[in-house]
């Protein structure tokens, strides 16, 4: 091979190189060989936990940027973010820092704000919003381990006692069953002898349990129980009807009840009644004397005694000495 | 003690060819036809051993990633981590190590025969320092090959990895999700830490052969000698190194 060859072979392999490392950082660098006009937006946050440069811009899970640069800005950090300018940002939509594994990762997530909302200039700054990360939820989960912990503790003192007086619910249980043990017992023993009598078919509830006429007459009682709710539903369901039709007024009582006229008819009815009764009472007109003058029920008595004796002597002279009689009776 | 002192020996023989070398710097842009020569059996020679190996080095590393990650459902990080691994450790050690097994080795056994048949003896009889024709276009050589070797090691390890992750089964992640993951997690700066070692591994393995070369001593059986402290003692460089410049650009 001769020089000429040789040389322009290692120049090939040379401007290969260069051209491959070119590419390698471009790829690396934001991932295009020609970089793309972008727009930029400051996001402020209190922590930008584990937030790289480099790291991923999303909406609704869509790579819309990268991470420009993280930085301190007094006593905030923020993330300048490389935004395609093709993407508008609405000027409500909120970032927020994002893990994308628990293996470490993050993005910052942008929503979509409100429909219509202006599109973020240039250089804008981006409302934001911390979330919680892996740090903040294990210290939470701590807390509520040693919560979990003492309630823990609480509910094993109640049960086993913390040393003290009185001991602890088994502790208790346990004196409970000891102190009367021989109650216990008795009451085992009457239960034992109850049961053997249910067993043996003595006493009612014996004879439920073993006697099949008793139960036949159970169920018949029962299907009667339930032939008279049959009943009584009907009747009810009638009563219903009555008083849907008293309720519409139709009929003497649906007319009573609804009717303002025969209402007021019966309100003046009742008042003569009551000027009637207390006529009555006061012994007034007629039928107030018969009521409370005794003379004249003394000579009703009389009047009648001697109707009485004119009908016994009408009986025996004959109707043709009645008319006479009965004159001489009365008069 | 003998061994230690003959550490030092050599440590202080590789800085003296250093410093030499270094002196000459003036006269490499009239070495152009030398410099050319070098970067061609430095780097073009070497490219496609290069390749195939980080080829493979990315689909191992793809296939253990994922044999790996598929218990615990961390398959899509296999693209960071062929990415980083790649980038910023495999493929400038790797490329290290097969310009130590392929250029080093050469570089030591043509030096070593020239001090051998006294071809050495003879430029310095003529006042042509050896550090000038024979180290300083090979150091910079190496130096500007480095680099192109490493960003096509890393490239081509990249795709071996992505070809694993879309083709085996198990794995069964697609490209576009392989790649983003890459990007995501690959800086350009790791490709350039990448670079930076491999430049202070390639500079040391070609010195460090050169030096070994020059000073052999005694006949051909001496030569094959010399191959093979060469080739070790730039392994043994390139790893011991490794770690500290690790270190330094963490």
């Amino acid at each position: 091979m001769n020089t000429t060859q040789q040389t322009a072979r290692v120049g090939l392999f040379f401007l290969l190189g260069v051209a491959l490392v070119w590419v390698t950082f471009e790829t690396l660098s934001d991932g295009k060989i020609f970089a793309e006009r972008t727009h930029t937006l400051i996001a402020g946050f209190d922590d930008l936990k584990e937030l790289k440069n480099g790291d991923d811009v999303r909406q609704a899970g869509v790579k819309v940027g990268s991470v420009q640069l993280t930085r301190l800005a007094g006593r905030r950090a923020e993330a300048v973010l490389q935004i395609d300018p093709k993407v508008p940002i609405a000027s409500d939509a909120v970032a927020t820092i994002v893990m994308s594994g628990l293996i470490g990762g993050n993005y910052v997530a942008i929503d979509m704000g409100s429909n219509g909302a202006p599109s973020l200039p240039d250089g804008a700054e981006i409302r934001t919003a911390s979330t919680p990360d892996l740090n903040t939820l294990m210290s939470e989960i701590g807390g509520l381990g040693k919560q979990l912990q003492d309630s823990l503790g609480s509910f094993s003192k109640a049960i086993n006692g913390d040393g003290k007086a009185g001991g602890g619910i088994i502790q208790k249980l346990d004196k409970l069953v000891s102190d009367n043990s021989s109650r216990v017992d008795a009451t085992m023993a009457n239960l034992q002898e109850i049961t053997g009598k249910i067993n043996r078919g003595e006493g009612t509830l014996g004879k439920l349990v073993n006697d099949p006429k008793l139960h036949d007459e159970l169920l018949a009682a029962v299907t009667d129980i339930r032939s008279t709710a049959a009943q009584a539903k009907e009747f009810v369901a009638n009563a219903e009807g009555i008083m849907d039709q008293v309720k519409s007024g139709q009929g003497p009582l649906g007319t009573l009840v609804y009717d303002q006229k025969s209402a007021d008819d019966l309100k003046a009815s009742i008042a003569n009644i009551r000027a009637v009764s207390d006529k009555l009472a006061k012994g007034e007109g007629t039928l107030g004397k018969l009521i409370n003058d005794p003379g004249l029920y003394n000579s009703a008595q009389v009047t009648i005694k001697k109707v009485d004796r004119t009908l016994d002597g009408l009986s025996d002279s004959g109707p043709i000495t009645a008319v006479g009689i009965v004159v001489n009776a009365l008069f | 003690m003998k061994q230690i002192n003959a550490i030092l020996e050599g440590v202080g023989s590789v800085v003296q060819l250093l410093f030499r070398s270094l002196s000459y710097t003036g006269s490499l842009p009239r070495q152009g036809a030398r410099f050319i020569e070098q970067c061609y059996m430095i780097g073009y020679t070497t490219l496609p051993i290069v390749a195939i190996l980080s080829f493979f080095i990315g689909t191992v590393l793809a296939l253990e990633a994922g044999y790996a990650m598929q218990d615990f459902g961390a398959k899509e990080f296999i693209g960071s981590l062929v990415g980083l691994s790649m980038a910023r450790e495999l493929g400038p050690m790797m490329t290290a190590v097969l310009l130590a097994g392929r250029v080093g080795s050469a570089i030591t056994a043509e030096l070593a025969s020239m001090k051998v048949y006294q071809e050495i003896d003879a430029l310095t009889t003529m006042n042509i320092p050896a550090a000038k024709i024979l180290v300083l276009p090979r150091l910079a050589a190496v130096l500007v090959m480095m680099p192109v070797l490493i960003v096509i090691a890393n490239i081509v390890g990249w795709f071996g990895g992505s070809v694993v992750a879309r083709y085996v089964s198990y794995v069964g992640i697609s490209p576009q999700a392989y790649f983003a993951a890459l990007r995501h997690y690959t800086k350009f700066k790791d490709v350039m830490n990448g670079m930076e070692k491999a430049e202070v591994f390639g500079f040391v393995v070609v010195l460090v052969c050169c030096d070994i070369g020059l000073n052999t001593r005694g006949g051909p059986r001496e030569i094959g000698a010399a191959v093979t402290r060469g080739v070790v003692v730039s392994l043994i460089l390139i790893l011991v190194l490794d770690y500290f410049v690790t270190k330094i650009l963490l």
